[in-house]
């Protein structure tokens, strides 16, 4: 019985080896034949092309990738009329909020299976001599996007960003600058981009590119003007690993949230499911998720993964992506070419008749200081005066008593600015109507000389009209202009004891909109109507 | 309605011998150690060859026939997912192949195909169901656990909301522990978000958090998500003063109301729980609504990889409380034969309870939750120990509840959904 045992033994190990042999094999595989599948991809993912081979080994799905910006990779679905099995976005916000946008009964582009692959939130990349400057002013040491608007107005800051009509990163980018600079701690609403804070912040770029591959070879290959990176996370890391900068760039997650990505893979044609979910399997699976955090440093989604110790430090607050599409439509126009030169000039018709004297001037000594630089509140940070603006100032009284005009290069600038609003003489009268009048004349030389200019006039007055023209003769003049001059916005601050129905009119001839300053400050006042155009 | 049956039957011992993979009857000898490891090492060997063919499911024994049942899931996918789970039912001849998308989306889409549905609560059933009954194909359909909706969250931001009068530890916390279940009182948390409180605003500086985002709570594609939906249900129904809406005018104003409560998260993100677990979580979205066997299983499987609990994610029971119940629609007579067997097979029906869900039973709820509490206890995971007089939440019916969706969501109605079809 003991010997016939014994050779049974053998047998059966061999049998039970054979079978263990033939499922491992057919399991380590992925149980399938081999294939292809037609991927469109976010050009951000070209790094992931050395593990796809693996993928291909292992799978026997190889997949045939074709790069382009991301939200051209969306525009490109919603059309319909491609054959990918595929696609791998580094985010698909973009395409779900263009979707929306798509005739009830359209193709749904958005796929019919969706599985998160990694994470990396995009954020600031500033050299070591540009953090040294912001570190020490930003409250604990925390340096927000608010401080790189401030920073960038200023020209301390010029960034690099990929252009947001293209590029994930860059939009991604725009979502939080402009979700910080809304300041309401919700997602945006159209309402909250209805003026372009962002304006002193654009001023501060002075690098782009359709995507964040070439933005990042560029920056690398001519240092020196610019100072500052936005893009994500892992580019920034694996830009600093790779020894192409004399110093690394000190990476800043900004104080007041950011955008992550979680790049998706999504299925489109449900015939490919099984090579998808082969392929999901293989992608999600913790060794293969600790190869892509070590070649790419992005986030892996697979929580047993051992994290890098550079993407150890918790993150602070992400923070909440509009999904009305109507915010991103304005957002992207507002932002508009990132090439294109920003030109902005805002007149300011100042009141200085009698009541103006005490309190009131140094309320508008204040506003235009807060506008300066002095206010160091996140909404002003925003704002705030910037490099290359335009600003006039009017000072008038029964009739237009003085005009001084800055572009802005410098803080002295500024400060000729507030010296000539400081130190004035004052007049008897109010004449509001005369004084909008001149503003409309400058408002259409500013224009004929620089078409691309946008120019609003800002009217602060605290008193009634009672010199001067009226408005029927002002409204006549007015008509008379050509378009681009008429399509200046004039936005009135009601203050002091000024007469509200005459300041609405104002508003509703010229296409403007009245701030109330009695409910806040006239700092307050002229902050709300910063950006509006 | 006569297409469907509550399953009360006392779960029944199933006939099939248990496979038993043990060391074969060999008297021990004293003469070689090597001989007495040989039948040790083929045992092994065959268990391993057991084991891979029990977890790799798809590979069909010569003496087995595996039947693949095709089935449309969304966070219930997670019982299947479990090898054990999946173990036990290729003993039973099943392996389940699964679609996973949202529950609302699975009643909006075809499901022709399929053998069986598993939409995570009672609405997209009943959607479901109905049309079913309609077209001339009744449902059977099975209630094998439930599991109460709830809020994930991290210590920090639950004892932010305790300091601010908001929340409250649950009584039974161990001597020396810190609490991981908090009762969250509704009312007052909704006000914090109707009032626009921000995070900072409730100090959550003091513990160590950055965060000036406003307080809410972050839900799964309402168009998409169960989860979501009845989170909806459970907001109007406490905005509303504990009131349901009783038509279609009183849905929209309703619906209206708590608009901006759910909406001002922007774009939600696609599944929370997945959010919830990972490592970014707590910046993505600190307060998610998931269902407690999520939060259970998580908790399960950490005491499991690093022998205790993971104390930095807690629970909020919100004090209007509302239990969902995912429906198991059997579509063929092989979806049949499978949703008979998770209602009333003892083992897999265990396995539920161990992967956080609250089984029924013949004896009732309330017997369910003392097993789950006893398992809990002896994995040394704190048990929620949840007050009888919280308020239980009605949702409103069916149809008033989409009207709700479609207004708070801006998402298509279902049923022409359904009309069009399968997304290609």
């Amino acid at each position: 019985m003991t010997s016939r045992r014994g050779s049974a033994r053998p047998l059966t190990l061999a049998l039970c080896l054979a079978l263990l042999a033939a499922l491992v094999s057919c399991s380590g595989g992925g149980s399938g034949p081999d294939t292809t599948l037609r991927v469109l991809a976010s050009d951000e993912l070209a790094d992931m092309g050395p593990l796809l081979d693996q993928l291909r080994e292992d799978t026997g799905v190889r997949l045939d990738l074709d790069y382009k910006p991301t939200n051209d990779a969306g525009d490109t679905l919603l059309t319909g009329r491609h054959s990918y099995d595929l696609a791998w976005l580094s985010s698909d916000r973009y395409l779900r909020l263009r979707a929306k946008q798509a005739p009830a009964g359209a193709a749904p582009a958005t796929g019919v299976q969706r599985t998160s692959i990694m994470r990396s939130p995009v954020v600031v990349g500033l050299t070591q001599d540009v953090a040294r400057r912001l570190r020490p002013k930003a409250p604990g040491g925390r340096v927000s996007w608010a401080d790189i608007a401030d920073a960038a107005a200023t020209g301390t800051v010029r960034f690099g960003m990929a252009d947001p009509r293209h590029s994930n990163s860059g939009l991604a980018a725009l979502v939080g600058v402009a979700t910080a600079a809304a300041g309401t701690g919700g997602a945006l609403r159209p309402e909250d981009v209805s003026c372009d804070r962002l304006r002193g912040f654009r001023s501060g770029q002075t690098l782009t590119a359709e995507t964040s591959r070439d933005l990042l070879d560029a920056f690398a290959g001519r240092p020196g003007r610019t100072n500052a990176l936005i893009t994500y996370e892992s580019e920034l890391l694996t830009l600093n690993a790779s020894g192409r900068l004399k110093q690394p760039l000190v990476i800043v997650h900004p104080a007041d949230g950011m955008v992550l990505s979680d790049y998706p893979l999504l299925l489109l044609d449900p015939a490919r499911r099984d090579a998808y979910d082969r392929v999901v399997k293989w992608l999600t699976d913790p060794g293969h998720q600790r190869d892509i955090m070590r070649r790419t440093l992005r986030r892996p989604v697979n929580t047993a993964v051992r994290r890098d110790e550079r993407l150890k430090a918790p993150l602070d607050n992400a923070l909440y992506f509009p999904d009305d599409p109507a915010v991103l439509d304005r957002l992207l126009d507002d932002y508009g070419d990132p090439r294109r030169r920003v030109a902005d000039q805002v007149i300011f018709l100042l009141d200085f008749s009698d009541s103006m004297r005490g309190a009131r001037t140094t309320a508008l000594r204040a506003a235009f200081a807060g506008l300066s630089g002095a206010d160091s509140s996140a909404a002003a940070k925003f704002v705030r005066f910037y490099q290359g603006e335009r600003l006039t100032a009017v000072r008038f009284g029964g009739r237009p008593l003085d005009e001084r005009t800055v572009t802005v290069h410098g803080a002295a600038d500024l400060t000729r600015l507030e010296d000539f609003v400081a130190d004035g003489g004052y007049d008897g009268s109010t004449a509001i109507w005369s004084a909008l009048d001149h503003g409309y004349a400058t408002a259409e030389r500013a224009v004929r000389e620089d078409p691309g200019r946008a120019v609003s006039i800002v009217l602060m007055t605290d008193g009634e009209n009672n010199a001067g023209i009226g408005r029927t003769t002002f409204v006549s003049r007015y008509r008379a202009r050509p378009a681009d001059a008429r399509a200046v916005h004039t936005y009135p601050v009601y203050f002091g004891d000024a007469d509200a129905a005459e300041l609405r009119q104002v508003a509703s001839v010229t296409g403007g909109r009245m701030v109330d300053a009695h409910d806040s400050s006239l700092s307050t006042a002229f902050k709300e109507i910063r950006g509006c155009s | 309605m006569a297409t469907q049956r509550t399953e009360t039957d006392r779960p029944r011992q199933t006939g099939e011998p248990r496979l038993k993979v043990g060391a074969p009857t060999v008297l021990p000898s004293r003469r070689s150690r090597v001989r007495r490891l040989v039948p040790r090492v083929v045992a092994g060997a065959t268990a391993l060859c057991a084991f891979v063919v029990f977890v790799q499911g798809h590979v069909a024994l010569p003496f087995t026939r595996i039947v693949t049942i095709e089935a449309k899931m969304a966070s219930k996918a997670d019982y299947f997912e479990d090898p054990e789970v999946q173990r036990l039912l290729v003993r039973h001849g099943f392996r389940v192949h699964i679609t996973r998308m949202g529950s609302r989306g699975i009643a909006a889409q075809n499901y022709d195909d399929y053998d069986v549905v598993f939409p995570s609560g009672q609405p997209a059933a009943d959607l479901i169901t109905k049309k079913r009954a309609a077209e001339g194909h009744p449902a059977t359909t099975y209630r094998p656990f439930v599991s109460p909706i709830v809020l994930g969250t991290y210590r920090e931001y639950a004892e932010t909301l305790q300091e601010a009068g908001i929340a409250t530890p649950l009584p039974g916390v161990p001597a020396g522990a810190k609490p991981l279940y908090y009762s969250l009182d509704m009312e007052k948390f909704l006000r914090a978000t109707a009032d626009g409180q921000r995070w900072t605003g409730l100090g959550i500086e003091r513990h160590g958090i950055h965060n000036g985002n406003k307080v809410l709570a972050q839900t799964s594609d309402i168009c998409e998500a169960n989860s979501a939906g009845t989170y909806l249900g459970l907001v109007s129904y406490v905005w509303n003063h504990d009131n349901i809406p009783q038509n279609a005018t009183e849905a929209t104003r309703f619906a209206d109301r708590i608009r901006l409560l759910l909406n001002d998260q922007g774009m939600p993100s696609s599944e929370q729980n997945d959010t919830y677990v990972s490592a970014e979580g707590k910046s993505i979205a600190p307060i998610a609504v998931i269902y407690e066997h999520q939060f259970l299983a998580h908790q399960i499987t950490a005491q499991a990889d690093s022998g205790r609990a993971d104390s930095e994610r807690v629970l909020l029971y919100p004090t209007a409380r509302f239990v969902t119940e995912p429906q198991f629609i059997a579509l063929t007579p092989q979806g049949d034969r499978l949703g008979e067997l998770i209602t009333k097979d003892p083992d897999l029906q265990k396995r539920a309870m161990e992967l956080g869900f609250r089984v029924k039973d013949a004896a009732g709820a309330a017997s369910t939750s003392d097993a789950l509490t006893r398992f809990l206890h002896q994995r040394h995971i704190q048990a929620p120990v949840l007050a009888d007089d919280d308020t239980k939440a009605v949702l409103p019916r069916l149809e008033l509840l989409e009207r709700m969706i479609e207004v708070v969501g801006d998402c298509d109605p279902v049923a022409q959904s359904a009309a069009g079809g399968e997304a290609p």
